[in-house]
């Protein structure tokens, strides 16, 4: 329908001066057209006057060369000149069988948004971490684009970004299947963008954002470095803000601490506040697991729950990596999975399990993470590296060993229990901005 | 067509139309006044198609009949002519002649049939304010300095015209600063409409000082402002205004009374050492009378000023060295109410004992 008025403007294109054409009709747009009752949308009142006055006949003309019947012509005021009525597809009846094709086409389609179905917003686990964040998703899919706009969703790796967002668009879809979605990691954004300016289409690739109702970006700290993409990003990210698209982007930390990202950038994406992810508590984590195993249909008892949302301590995909292996393992071994674990067959992953250490181990290995040795980090030095590795030893000893100030003191080789208390306080402000030091410890 | 017209008439009307009749290089005929001569009553017409002007010229002699010229050549050609002079302008083949005195010329115009229509507001269903040009006029340069020129937020551009309370309120903000002026009371009808800050801007230009009373009248996307002879026809903003209302901070603790001048007086002298900190001053109440002003650049050195006043608590606010200028320009009575409170809520102006006039100003962070 809409390409009927394209032709309709070349109609008259033809008949008028181009400087009248391009002053009167450009932004012209056909809003409606209900049995000949046309509806022409146009910029402001004084275009209304004008096209009525002079140019309703040669429209007629051209409508009707181009097999439209003309009943009667209005005009609207319309300052966004995207059409109000969005054309929708006839619904197929439901005692129509879908043909094979049909399907295909319709498997395509989805690829194209990126999103995977399942990923839906009933198997996403709500806990204490994530509730506001949900509650956040749950307000964008009743009206997009409105009040989280945009969107910001930053936490650790694994704990659910990607499940959220792709939640979000799955929902969108399921109330509208016209919507139009785009699911992106910031990677493909960007090999993508470089492709369209190989090829020299860098218009075209603005054109294809443009046209979005809702744009995901995934991974946004990927972006890092890379300027131009930022740019494009930026513009794009400008665009569809105006026209009220809806905007999500996830990131692993907040985007005034990714390097090189301008500020501008980083405070328009935070404009409607930042939602984050947090570590799962304990009954968070069993949640999870009854839930997933529940998906997975598979029976596990109670105190097997317990004891690997214990010792996984890390994220929920590791959460979900131990229970899948464990159930893999007891169906292989016949056996139920607490009696696996109960037999000492199931390790839990080394490197997501909290050990006891003694402080001297840990000295050790911050030193060794910081190529120092315990000796140097525990003299007098004041050098700043050296200084924040022995902060951060004193840190981990006093959170995960709950070591006594005086007795960090003494191990460490700091003058007094102040000392420590202002390293550890140090470490825990500077934990909640800096995430490459997050990442460290 | 012919008209007699003494010049200073015609070139006042011709320098009050000619200023929007620019710039539109895709329609040459938007350059162009129309002038047209209906019955004796003869009007000047330009648009730009955001808006139009008309003025209505009072002439002593007149045919019938409709043309446009060049409207700024016209204009520069009638200002410069003398004072007191008669002038006499006719139409033949879409040329005009222009003669008064010894002066004489010739301008090639071109048809009015060119000229685009002008959207006309039905008078049945408009809403309809009148009030005196003095009011109008501090009313609109009091709120549009806090209006944005942002053009992706076209909201903000614009003046936001709103009732509540039976009062006509018009209001501005650009994000970082907003300000309200109740213009009417006691009004019966009910709207919410943004009229370009660009459209006001030329309302209030084409006031003059024989006029008194200004008629504002409100369509569905149509705004006419009729000033004497003067007629502007504008489009409305079709956007909607953020809630305003909501951001004007309602329970700030500290408040004090200052002296305008004294203010304005200190805060130039302030901003004179926050120029390298992005005019960035410091506001603080210290008990028992002292509010001061701070600003300083390392560079250049630093100035502190206080002036003595009532202080019942103690606190600071950071904020923009010209906003506060600007708002204190704004208000008009000899003394003004500043209301703020420690935490990142804005600062609150209002004259002494008035409230019909609110500007805030949005702390800067610190």
């Amino acid at each position: 329908m809409y390409n009927v008025w394209e032709n309709v403007l070349a109609e008259i294109e033809q008949k008028i001066s181009p400087a009248n054409f391009s002053t009167w009709f450009q932004d012209t747009s056909l809003l409606s057209n209900e049995d000949g009752d046309i509806t022409i949308g146009v910029k402001n009142s004084f275009y209304v006057k004008q096209l009525r006055a002079k140019y309703l006949t040669i429209i007629t003309d051209a409508l009707t060369k181009n097999g439209i019947t003309v009943k009667n012509i209005n005009f609207e005021v319309k300052s966004n000149i995207k059409p109000k009525i969005r054309p929708r597809e006839i619904s197929t009846g439901l005692n129509q069988k879908p043909s094979n094709i049909k399907s295909i086409k319709k498997s395509s389609t989805e690829n194209n948004n990126g999103l995977n179905e399942k990923y839906t917003l009933d198997n996403f686990v709500i806990g204490s971490n994530n509730d506001v964040a949900v509650a956040a998703a749950k307000s964008i899919i009743k009206a997009p684009g409105t009040r989280c706009n945009p969107f910001f969703l930053y936490g650790g790796p694994g704990l659910g970004k990607t499940h959220l967002v792709q939640a979000i668009g799955n929902e969108l879809l399921k109330n509208n299947p016209n919507y139009k979605i785009l699911y992106t990691p910031v990677s493909r954004f960007f090999s993508d963008f470089i492709d369209a300016i190989q090829s020299g289409k860098g218009k075209d690739f603005n054109r294809k954002f443009e046209k979005l109702d809702c744009l995901i970006i995934d991974d946004f700290q990927q972006i890092m470095n890379k300027e131009k993409s930022q740019e494009e990003f930026f513009n794009i990210f400008n665009n569809l803000y105006q026209l009220n698209k809806q905007i999500i982007v996830t990131s692993d930390r907040l985007p005034n601490q990714i390097k090189t990202v301008d500020e501008r950038l980083a405070s328009r994406l935070t404009w409607a506040g930042a939602f984050d992810l947090g570590l799962p508590k304990f009954e968070d984590k069993c949640a999870i697991l009854r839930a997933k195993a529940e998906f997975m249909g598979a029976e596990i008892e109670p105190e097997a729950i317990e004891y690997i949302a214990e010792n996984v301590n890390t994220n929920i995909r590791d959460l979900e990596g131990e229970l899948s292996t464990i159930l893999l393992m007891s169906e292989v071994r016949g056996l139920t999975p607490w009696e696996l674990i109960q037999n000492g067959a199931a390790n839990i992953n080394k490197s997501s399990k909290l050990r006891p250490t003694s402080s001297k181990q840990v000295i050790e290995k911050v030193a060794k993470f910081y190529n120092l040795t315990t000796k140097e980090m525990c003299g007098k030095s004041r050098v700043s590296h050296i200084k924040t590795a022995r902060q951060v030893a004193m840190f981990i000893l006093s959170k995960e060993l709950s070591m006594s100030t005086t007795k960090i003191a003494t191990e460490v080789g700091v003058k007094d229990h102040t000392t420590v208390m202002h390293g550890i306080r140090k470490i825990e402000s500077d934990l909640k901005l800096n995430f490459a030091l997050r990442d460290q410890i | 067509m012919e008209i007699e017209v003494t010049q200073e008439k015609l070139a006042k009307a011709l320098n009050n139309v000619s200023r929007i009749a620019v710039g539109k290089v895709t329609l040459p005929i938007l350059n162009n006044v129309l002038i047209r001569v209906n019955n004796k009553k003869v009007s000047l017409t330009t648009t730009n198609l955001d808006m139009a002007i008309v003025d209505f010229l009072p002439v002593s002699n007149s045919k019938d009949g409709v043309i446009t010229v060049p409207a700024k050549l016209l204009a520069e050609f009638i200002s410069n002519l003398p004072k007191g002079e008669k002038i006499t302008i006719s139409e033949k083949d879409h040329k005009i002649t222009i003669s008064a005195g010894k002066y004489k010329s010739v301008i090639n115009g071109s048809p009015a049939d060119d000229f685009p229509e002008l959207p006309e507001l039905s008078e049945k269903n408009a809403v309809v304010f009148k009030l005196g040009v003095e009011e109008f006029k501090n009313g609109i340069s009091s709120v549009a300095i806090a209006s944005s020129n942002d053009l992706t937020r076209p909201a903000l551009t614009g003046i936001y015209f709103n009732t509540y309370d039976k009062t006509l309120a018009i209001a501005a903000t650009d994000g970082y600063r907003l300000a309200e002026k109740k213009l009417i009371k006691n009004v019966q009808s009910e709207i919410a409409v943004i009229v370009p800050a660009t459209t006001l801007q030329e309302v209030l230009r084409s006031l003059s000082d024989e006029m008194e009373e200004v008629e504002i009248s409100f369509n569905d996307d149509l705004v006419r402002f009729r000033l004497g002879e003067v007629e502007i026809i504008s489009k409305l903003i079709d956007a909607s205004y953020p809630d305003y209302r909501r951001l004007i901070p309602k329970d700030n603790d500290i408040k004090v009374e200052v002296s305008r001048d004294e203010l304005l007086r200190v805060t130039k002298l302030a901003a004179l050492f926050a120029r390298t900190v992005n005019g960035a001053i410091m506001c603080e109440t210290k008990k028992p009378n002292i509010f001061s002003v701070k600003s300083l650049a390392s560079e250049l050195g630093e100035n502190d000023s206080t002036i003595e006043t009532k202080v019942e608590k103690e606190g600071k606010i950071r904020l923009s060295a010209r906003f506060l200028t600007d708002a204190l320009n704004a208000l008009d009575s000899k003394d003004i109410e500043i209301e703020f409170t420690t935490r990142l809520t804005p600062m609150v102006l209002r004259n002494k004992k008035k409230d019909d006039y609110t500007h805030i100003i949005m702390p800067l962070n610190s």
